[in-house]
């Protein structure tokens, strides 16, 4: 059967040269100092795993191993610059909230907005705007600037925004701790149900028992590599070994990356990273 | 890491795909969100027309205040010859509206959106493009007034030419639209560049026929043909001469000139469209 998602060699790189200068005249001084440190840095390399259909990974880690890159790159933000991905299927990514929001238009307009930003078409859009507004709960607030919405409102919407469509592929970023007591377990009721309703999910989380309980996959995620995968209760508890060692500064003993695992030969193989959509 | 990994990884190294497919994408792309395109504009019309007393007054307004302005400086204080010199000047100040206005939104479209485009995938090139477009809408408000000094004012200007304006404006969208993607792509590498524009455009309108005519530079340059050669590489030159010709003469825009314009700003936006695409990978990274 075909995967949902299938990431070979993934490997994405930042250019440390040049997110680091901005002007002109930075660049400049780059060109006339010599250059120190090195000029690129691999953010994920060698990543390489599948979700098949109706399975759901989750993706630990400690900080900067590379998890919201790793989504990033999923849902399409990032290109891969090494490596190839492929996701079958309408992805949806609730990565962070807010996104799309015009502060000077009204929510009604932010919605339309954030559902063309999406590619939703519009007749579609239109036909889920009341059930966006009811699950925002913004009453009357609806037709207001948004710059005059508190955080907690402007949370409401982009979540209600965000799980609006039904994807084939979810992508998760740990955004289950929106709002007042009352809207987040709304919202994990959402998050629950289309989790339920999803072919495939792939759940960033810093909450290990998320990944115990919805999920039937993990990777451990370490400065860009998988360095553990299989059963969620395995990698949790290696994770949570290795955690505990850096909480009393101890550096645990450096994992090897599983480079390869699962990959056929490639003789022949696809030559470009495509995108299924 | 093994050396089978090494050949592997070769295997899958992304391809960049070529000139004509990158040019078809782009079109598929924009023709597959062209509702976004009309969302910007309209979110930016509104804005502009939102928390002022005359709202959307002020885009018939802002034309004609220009235009006192400078008839102020040219017709009244330097005592200019030309005949119905406020039409003379608004043939170039409405066009010239709608380029600046373009490129000043330009220079931040992108850089504004960082949000969005490190959280939603969708393709970067309708935010230059709605600039380019948010640009149309400010010169055809603008040719309310223009109609309107026609008519009222200056009828004896008026003729059937005045029918091929939306050809030329057609040629100055494709500049325009050339100039837009190249800005707003090179501003997230260079946030400068926005610093630069505001001067750079302001010599830019000096040095077109705008306050003043082509034939006052044939007059100035006719023992130097080479500098008159130079002068009219700039695209608004024909431009702005093409707008005069069919509005303020009421005669046949100079077609040579105006194609050559075309065939130049094609090949710019060509450019452009590829410097965008190529350019368009970092952006989620570096703003």
């Amino acid at each position: 059967m075909q995967p949902a998602i299938d990431v070979r060699l993934l490997g994405v790189r930042y250019n440390l040269r040049l997110t680091r200068r901005n002007t002109v005249r930075d660049s400049f001084k780059n060109m006339a100092r010599r250059r120190t440190g090195p000029s690129h840095f691999w953010a994920l390399r060698d990543v390489s795993f599948r979700v098949p259909p109706g399975e759901s990974l989750a993706v630990i880690g400690p900080n900067g191993a590379g998890k919201s890159t790793l989504l990033q790159v999923l849902a399409g933000i990032l290109q891969p610059d090494e490596g190839a991905i492929e996701v079958n299927g309408r992805i949806s990514s609730l990565l962070t909230l807010g996104a799309g929001f015009d502060p000077e238009l009204s929510g009604r307009d932010n919605i339309l907005l954030a559902g063309a930003f999406m590619g939703i078409d519009h007749g579609d859009m239109v036909a889920r705007m009341p059930g966006v507004i009811e699950f925002a709960n913004l009453g009357q607030f609806i037709d207001a600037p948004i710059k005059t919405y508190s955080s907690g409102m402007n949370a409401r919407l982009g979540f209600s925004i965000a799980t609006a469509v039904e994807p084939d592929v979810l992508l998760l970023d740990e955004v289950l701790g929106t709002g007042d007591a009352t809207f987040r377990a709304k919202s994990q009721a959402r998050v629950v149900e289309l989790m339920k309703a999803a072919r495939a999910i792939v759940l960033v989380t810093h909450d290990m028992s998320w990944a115990r309980e919805f999920c039937n996959h993990a990777v451990l995620l370490e400065r860009g590599n998988v360095v553990a995968a299989g059963e969620p209760d395995d990698v949790v508890r290696i994770h949570e070994e290795r955690s505990e060692l850096r909480q009393r500064s101890i550096t645990p003993e450096e994992l090897q990356p599983i480079v390869d695992a699962g990959l056929e030969p490639v003789a022949g193989g696809p030559g470009r990273g495509s995108r299924g959509r | 890491m093994s050396q089978t990994s090494e050949a592997i990884r070769e295997a899958y190294r992304p391809r960049r795909p070529g000139i004509l497919q990158t040019l078809i994408e782009t079109a598929r792309e924009v023709a597959s969100r062209r509702r976004l395109i009309v969302y910007l504009v309209r979110a930016d019309l509104k804005k502009r027309g939102a928390d002022t007393l005359l709202g959307n007054l002020w885009w018939i307004l802002d034309p004609l205040l220009t235009m006192l302005v400078y008839v102020v400086l040219i017709a009244i204080i330097f005592q200019t010859k030309r005949e119905a010199y406020p039409l003379f000047v608004f043939c170039a100040i409405l066009p010239w509206k709608w380029f600046s206005s373009s490129i000043a939104d330009a220079v931040t479209c992108i850089t504004t959106r960082e949000r969005i485009i490190k959280q939603v995938n969708f393709p970067k090139v309708v935010l230059p493009m709605a600039a380019a477009a948010g640009g149309v809408a400010s010169f055809a408000f603008g040719l309310i007034p223009l109609f309107a000094m026609l008519i009222f004012l200056y009828g004896s200007h008026l003729t059937a030419w005045v029918l091929v304006l939306p050809l030329i404006a057609l040629v100055q969208f494709v500049f325009t639209l050339g100039v837009t993607l190249l800005a707003s792509a090179v501003t997230v590498f260079y946030r400068d560049v926005g610093n630069v524009a505001t001067h750079f455009l302001r010599i830019w309108f000096y040095l077109s026929p705008a306050l003043y005519g082509a034939d006052q530079i044939a007059a100035l340059t006719a023992k130097r043909p080479e500098i008159a050669t130079i002068y009219n590489l700039n695209p608004f030159a024909a431009l702005f001469e093409s707008y005069r010709d069919i509005i303020y003469y009421g005669q046949a825009p100079e077609w040579g000139a105006l194609g050559l314009v075309l065939g130049e700003s094609v090949v710019l936006l060509v450019i452009a469209v590829l410097v965008f695409r190529r350019l368009e990978p970092a952006f989620a990274k570096v703003i």
